[in-house]
């Protein structure tokens, strides 16, 4: 494990760009009338079946330090959750390029473990994928159910699970032992009241022992109280990068629910004038 | 700093699955109690299921066919070349999916993803063995006399677990390259289950070139391989340990290379 001297860069990205395939990427219902069948059924021109790649983050660069929390503030497809992929070492960069120092752990809705598996196994697979012996693994086991709190499910299979249970459970796997970068990808937002308490209480024990934090989620209060550095994308681009309430307040302003209201009632008088 | 999506060295590589030797065993696991866990007899299909197998070929083939030609114990002869011959296309179904079957696993965790391939065939070896147990219930059955040679039925078991493991570290990276290869693999074990000999002895129907070529390509000499161990009528010849192994070593070297080489892009797509 790299020295966690506070300061020190943990990520660091330079140019970075990201683009993905997405298999059976078609044309959808639009375009189906205009051609007859074997031309659907055939053709790849008519990209009815089909590969497509997407960009989804383009010519990025910044750097993120030990003992920093930053959070990712944009709309839904404008690219952080591929960018915090990356960011973990799940997804290869596509150009440019990103360096990382320590052991980087990604916490996301989508990462489902085997839902067929009773959660006491995915314990013992997740502990193990996370580099744990399987007697650290073991040693653990108490103090993760203890924190995910579902008590008796442990021993049911997790596709059982209500989305929250799912999402304590792996919250408590993923942050057993402290990692070096924290990637929490909208992780807390399925969880009631009381375990985004406790979430937050980890994330800062971990800020605190000096990881690095990065998070997506989209309530305003939950971002200024976890992080102190924002970073606002839009369309695979950083368009803002600083203190948390300066990103988070220009973001809102522009897309918040005030500025819709603003907006709509703007529309709204020019429609009036136009009519008197 | 390390640079992501640069594969690692393949020394250091390999010593990472060393060290998550025992992660591939509680991936194994859970694999084999995933795929019995919804039914009510659970893992007794683990046992039921080969023998119902066993049995139906042995109506067709034994019965009807009579494809008995040159086979001293016939149903010896077909339960052992039939049951590894599941082991084996179990291996190459599952495991050439063990990449694009477990993307939220791959994008959700860090680990050598060589652990994949290995920890599905370890399953499918878990899977197998109630059948290979009941292949020496047959053989005891079927009046063949205990031997020395019994012992080397686990080590020729080994030996296809071992060349089997490089194959699927092959086709999963293929499979995971070009998905639509996928739809090939159906058709690879089934040609391989009616040229392998599981059913009949390649001597007895083919003849000069073709003979040689169907009976040591590497499904049908493992099969060769496990009937010599426990078939008195079929003495052990070193031609035959000598042809698997030499698989086994080519299959296993390629393989993990194969696989380690496409490292740094199994996340993607």
């Amino acid at each position: 494990m790299a020295a966690r001297e506070r300061g020190t860069p943990t990520v660091v990205a330079s140019h970075l760009g990201l683009t993905y395939r997405v298999f059976g990427a078609g044309s959808g219902y639009r375009e189906q009338d205009e051609h007859a069948w074997w031309q659907r059924a055939f053709g790849r021109s008519t990209r009815a079946v089909g590969v497509r790649e997407v960009e989804a983050v383009k010519d990025l660069s910044f750097v993120a330090r030990h003992g920093e929390a930053i959070c990712l503030v944009g709309r839904n497809g404008s690219g952080k959750s591929t960018l915090l992929r990356t960011v973990a070492g799940l997804m290869p960069p596509t150009t440019g390029s990103l360096w990382i120092a320590g052991e980087p752990r990604l916490l996301g809705v989508n990462a489902v473990l085997m839902s067929k598996l009773t959660g006491a196994r995915n314990v013992m697979i997740g502990c193990q994928a996370l580099g744990m012996s399987a007697a650290q693994a073991r040693a653990k086991f108490d103090d993760i159910v203890e924190f995910s709190g579902i008590g008796d499910f442990i021993d049911l299979p997790m596709n059982s699970y209500s989305s929250g249970m799912a999402a304590r459970l792996r919250f408590a796997i993923s942050t057993a032992s402290v990692p070096d970068i924290l990637v929490v990808d909208e992780a807390l937002a399925t969880g009631d009241a009381e375990f985004k308490a406790r979430a937050t209480e980890r994330i800062a024990e971990i800020r605190e022992q000096a990881g690095t934090v990065f998070l997506v989620a989209h309530n305003a209060a939950t971002m200024k109280e976890i992080a102190r550095r924002a970073m606002w994308m839009e369309k695979g681009e950083l368009i803002m990068d600083g203190p948390v309430d300066e990103v988070v307040d220009a973001y809102s302003a522009k897309f918040g629910r005030k500025a819709r209201a603003q907006r709509a009632a703007k529309a709204a008088d020019e429609a009036a004038d136009e009519a008197s | 700093m390390s640079r992501v999506g640069e594969r690692p060295g393949f020394g250091a590589y390999l010593a990472d699955l060393w060290r998550r030797r025992r992660f591939v065993l509680t991936l194994a696991e859970g694999d084999f109690v995933s795929r019995h866990q919804n039914n009510y007899l659970g893992m007794l299909w683990a046992i039921l299921n080969p023998m119902l197998l066993g049995g139906a070929y042995y109506l067709i083939f034994g019965v009807l066919l009579e494809t008995t030609r040159g086979t001293d114990n016939y149903v010896l002869f077909l339960t052992s070349g039939l049951f590894t011959f599941i082991f084996i296309a179990g291996a190459l179904t599952s495991g050439s999916r063990s990449i694009i079957g477990r993307m939220g696993l791959v994008r959700s965790l860090r680990f050598p993803r060589i652990i994949l391939p290995s920890a599905v065939t370890a399953a499918e070896l878990l899977q197998a063995l109630p059948a290979f147990a009941i292949i020496v219930v047959i053989a005891l059955l079927t009046g063949e006399t205990p031997s020395l040679e019994w012992l080397l039925f686990p080590v020729a078991v080994l030996i296809i677990g071992m060349m089997f493991l490089g194959v699927v570290m092959i086709l999963a990276r293929v499979l995971h390259a070009v998905r639509d290869t996928g739809n090939l693999m159906p058709l690879l074990v089934r040609m391989l289950r009616y040229v392998s000999g599981v059913f009949f002895s390649i001597e007895s129907y083919a003849s000069g070139i073709w003979s040689v070529i169907l009976a040591y390509q590497p499904v049908a000499i493992s099969l060769t391989m496990v009937r010599e161990t426990l078939l008195g009528s079929m003495p052990l010849r070193w031609e035959t340990w000598a042809v698997s192994g030499g698989w086994a070593v080519l299959f296993l070297v390629v393989g993990t290379v194969v696989f380690w080489r496409g490292e740094a892009d199994y996340g993607r797509a």
